[in-house]
């Protein structure tokens, strides 16, 4: 008797589960970095492919490593990541394949207003770098794994070493809107993608020292997960996706994108002057 | 400090309002608590009880001890199981599970197992052998004796389940990791309030908090109806 009820429970219970998730529309998924939905931007460009097509689009927005690693397991149908070198590794190694560009927004690094090493007005981010390591200013490492840590990695190596272990350099292990609470809190200096940046500005004191280096650059990429690799992979759906992503009426889209007035993201087209 | 007041008058705006988002993810959060919380009783209440009250059952202490490390294991780490199980690599990938509330039901399922296990474990170890005995030369069944049992502990059982739906219902690592956070799908209140917070909104992130709170005073007076009850 007790038995019965039991088995009629959980019948029960995981019939209830199977009707609960229904996938009948076409479904592509998409990973992605935290920076391209927490702006809004996805939110903006999607709901008209979804009109426009029927096909439902599901983002996972995770850190770079982790859109990369969803990717190369075949648990996404695209990826759009901003971190060229492992992007160039991904179709290499033929997880990946068709990589565009799809458009490049900043980054800039923020200081606390005293600004104790002097960057303010900066144009050279390796230089204010080595300035910091110079002065031991206490710098904020996403330390994650991330896009934008790979490339808070890359501009260290230019400015003479990462300073992995000095009591300077704090390492976070955080997203980025944790980590420039953390910064704040501890009068750091943080490199920052100037989405997030401008998100958070209303709670926090850091300001803008140094922008504009070509160097901080940071250019998106969208790439189809290989059906070779993962047959089962919605690829026509994806490559629909991704033909929108890089129309002239999308790129326009994202380049009149706004938040809190200012532009976060320019459109691919414009990677080449 | 403003923000505090801010998130309050925000969980009010958005059930006011009725927003969709809001909605779905109280839905999704009590649901998949409910269920995972559910089938976990089903299983660990009368395994605990039988733990604690006979303890000729062999390699007990093992068992206890097993449950006991298990109630540690976090979230994100019972994510991976879950997700090296049902995701497209996994053993299960056939079935297509990974980011649905079903994923996160099977993951918050592991969460509350242990807890609700070792804790009537821990109330059922106390009531003395003679209870037992005396049911049994009455003439109970084993099952009967552990019913009767599980009778006189019951507010220690009301008390381990609303532990397991406190813990499940505020999880994190399980609902990101296997849920994947997606809006009107597998959303919670606490992984919202984790992407608002991500997002810089803070008073957007609180909202869910405090709904949170609503739910698990709902979850509460719900529980301790029955006792009122029986006890004038």
């Amino acid at each position: 008797m007790l038995r019965r009820n039991l088995m009629l429970a959980l019948a029960l219970a995981l019939a209830g589960c199977s009707t609960f998730s229904p996938d009948n529309p076409p479904r592509v998924r998409l990973a992605t970095t935290t920076s391209t939905y927490n702006s809004g931007l996805l939110q903006e460009l999607l709901p008209p492919f979804e009109e426009s097509t029927g096909i439902r689009v599901q983002v996972l927005a995770v850190g770079t490593g982790q859109a990369l690693a969803l990717g190369e397991r075949g648990e996404v149908d695209l990826v759009l990541v901003h971190a060229r070198r492992r992007e160039d590794e991904f179709i290499k190694q033929g997880h990946g394949m068709e990589r565009r560009d799809m458009m490049w927004n900043d980054f800039v690094i923020l200081g606390p207003p005293q600004d104790p090493a002097g960057l303010r007005g900066g144009k050279d981010a390796p230089a204010a770098l080595a300035r910091l390591k110079d002065k031991r200013a206490r710098f904020v490492s996403r330390a994650d794994d991330s896009g934008t840590h790979i490339r808070e990695l890359a501009l260290w190596e230019e400015a003479g070493g990462v300073p992995v272990g000095e009591t300077f350099y704090l390492e976070a292990g955080q997203g980025m809107g944790n980590c420039l609470t953390l910064a704040d809190e501890k009068e750091a200096y943080i490199l920052a993608d100037r989405g997030t940046y401008v998100a958070f500005s209303s709670h926090l004191d850091l300001e803008v020292m140094v922008e504009g280096d070509p160097a901080l650059r940071n250019p998106y990429g969208v790439m189809l997960i290989n059906p070779r690799r993962h047959p089962h992979v919605q690829f026509a759906a994806a490559r629909k996706l991704l033909d929108y992503f890089t129309s002239a009426a999308v790129q326009r889209r994202i380049e009149e994108f706004r938040v809190a007035g200012e532009a976060l993201f320019h459109p691919a087209a414009q990677m080449s002057p | 400090m403003i923000f505090l007041w801010e998130g309050l008058a925000e969980a009010a705006r958005l059930l006011w309002t009725g927003d969709a988002r809001t909605y779905h993810a109280v839905l999704v959060s009590l649901s998949c608590t409910t269920a995972a919380v559910s089938l976990a009783a089903l299983l660990a209440v009368p395994y605990g009880a039988w733990l604690g009250l006979y303890s000729s059952t062999p390699y007990r202490r093992v068992q206890v001890f097993t449950l006991r490390v298990a109630m540690s294991v976090p979230t994100v780490v019972l994510g991976l199981l879950v997700f090296a199980f049902l995701s497209r690599r996994g053993l299960l990938g056939e079935l297509d599970l990974l980011y649905t509330r079903t994923a996160i039901i099977v993951g918050e399922f592991l969460l509350a197992f242990p807890l609700l296990g070792s804790l009537v474990y821990g109330a059922t170890a106390r009531v003395e052998a003679r209870v037992v005995e005396t049911a049994l030369t009455l003439g109970a069944r084993r099952g009967q004796a552990l019913v009767k049992v599980l009778g006189e502990v019951r507010p220690a059982l009301v008390a381990a389940m609303l532990a397991a739906f406190g813990r499940c219902v505020t999880e994190l690592g399980i609902a990101i990791t296997v849920g994947g956070n997606l809006p009107l799908h597998t959303r919670t209140l606490a992984s919202t309030a984790q992407l608002e917070l991500s997002r810089g909104r803070f008073a957007a992130a609180l909202a869910p908090g405090f709904l949170l709170l609503v739910l698990a005073a709902g979850a509460t007076m719900l529980a301790s109806w029955p006792e009122r009850n029986s006890r004038p």
